[in-house]
């Protein structure tokens, strides 16, 4: 196979699975926030801050799949 | 008969938004790489059809100062510094005790981001972490929100070399803005916790070699069984210090990658979704692109605070 196809390939594969994680993570933190803002409802601000910064963290790996990929497509 | 409205506005203006909407999307869908997959080639006008982008990590220079190449994301921080000053300059400069419009909302956000610091770390702590805190945040989401202004991308200008480029790009979307952010975070955490703690105590959290010397000590002395449980947490505390130190240093990387595919990767999206769809596709990411510079900065600014936090706080103390 060229190279030229082995890299749209690649790309492709890279940003596929590499959001596999995180998306689960997400959700996961989302389960999380929600389950402890039914049980709490007062304290909504210091949940939903939290999780923000969870879901930022999580997010952080598919956004370096995502730089990967675009590295593979329009630079290497 | 009360007049009979939807939205707020009366059924003649709905009615007229609506249809240039869809004027808008049908034309969009023509003209864009949707219609000529579609269609074929219909032979538009040139100003209605959308070339292919073409997307260019590294930021193009445009002039050479003392022989330093000022690039097009450089242009853009400076602006973002001077919107940011100008704004500063307006509301200060006559300062009121009840406050005008302008000055309510710059003490709305000025307030929440003390809040926020004085939260997360404690009420003397908080207060000797905000200026940078909240000068990262505010950099951040004015690099964010500039770029999303109409007519940002659209000044070209030629360089030195005669290329024809943009004047003005995200500076966030150049990787050296958010390298050099996240620099100055690092050296911000470490500067903290050496002032805290105190250059010996802040480096035993990486060096944790006491109980390690501590068993030696007891093996020599003849207590064997004490002495070699002992060697053994001491081994794992060293490593787990070695961890700790490389996860600091990785922190730059993360910091730097976070908030460069954050930015680059919106800026992508727009681009490609206005070569798909000239008008209307790229509205919902125009609203997820103010949504996404928001949710960064308070990231980049929040895990500055919360990384200087831990610094901070003794050896002993729960880390989170």
């Amino acid at each position: 196979m060229e190279t030229e196809t082995m890299r749209m390939l690649a790309a492709g594969l890279c940003m596929g699975l590499g959001a596999i994680g995180p998306g689960i993570g997400v959700g996961l933190v989302g389960l999380g926030a929600l389950q402890a803002l039914g049980r709490n409802p007062e304290a909504r601000g210091p949940i939903m801050t939290n999780m923000i910064l969870a879901i930022a963290f999580a997010e952080a790996v598919a956004i370096y799949a995502l730089v990967v990929a675009v590295v593979l497509i329009f630079v290497a | 008969m009360p007049k009979k409205g939807c939205l707020g506005c009366s059924f003649p203006v709905v009615i007229g938004v609506s249809i240039v909407l869809l004027a808008l999307t049908v034309i969009s869908l023509l003209s864009g790489a949707l219609g000529s997959s579609f269609f074929g080639d219909l032979g538009l006008p040139s100003w209605l059809t959308v070339p292919k982008p073409t997307i260019q990590l590294p930021a193009e220079t445009v002039f050479h100062l003392f022989g330093f190449p000022i690039t097009n994301s450089i242009i853009t921080a400076w602006l973002s510094i001077i919107v940011l000053v100008g704004i500063a300059y307006a509301v200060t400069h006559r300062i009121k005790l009840i406050p005008s419009r302008l000055q309510s909302l710059l003490e709305f956000a000025i307030e929440w981001m003390l809040n926020l610091c004085v939260d997360v770390a404690g009420e003397k702590n908080g207060r000797r972490f905000f200026p940078i805190v909240t000068t990262i945040f505010l950099f951040v989401i004015m690099n964010a929100w500039l770029s999303l202004l109409p007519g940002f991308g659209s000044i070209l200008i030629t360089n030195a070399e005669g290329e024809t480029v943009h004047l003005l790009r995200g500076a966030n979307t150049d990787i050296n803005m958010p390298l050099a952010l996240a620099l100055i975070s690092f050296v911000f955490v470490e500067y903290h916790g050496i002032r805290s703690l105190g250059g010996w105590h802040y480096m035993k959290k990486f060096v944790n070699v006491g109980q390690f010397f501590r068993s030696l000590g007891q093996l020599f002395r003849g207590k064997l069984k004490a002495g070699l449980s002992g060697l053994f947490t001491g081994a794992i505390d060293i490593f787990v210090g070695m961890l700790e130190a490389l996860s600091e240093i990785v922190r730059i990387v993360s910091f730097t990658f976070r908030l460069f595919g954050n930015m680059t990767g919106g800026e992508i999206l727009i681009l490609m979704m206005l070569f798909l769809a000239p008008w209307v596709l790229a509205l919902p990411f125009y609203g997820l692109e103010l949504l996404v510079g928001l949710v960064q900065a308070i990231v980049f600014g929040g895990l500055t605070l919360v990384f200087a936090t831990v610094a901070v706080t003794p050896h002993g103390g729960e880390i989170a």
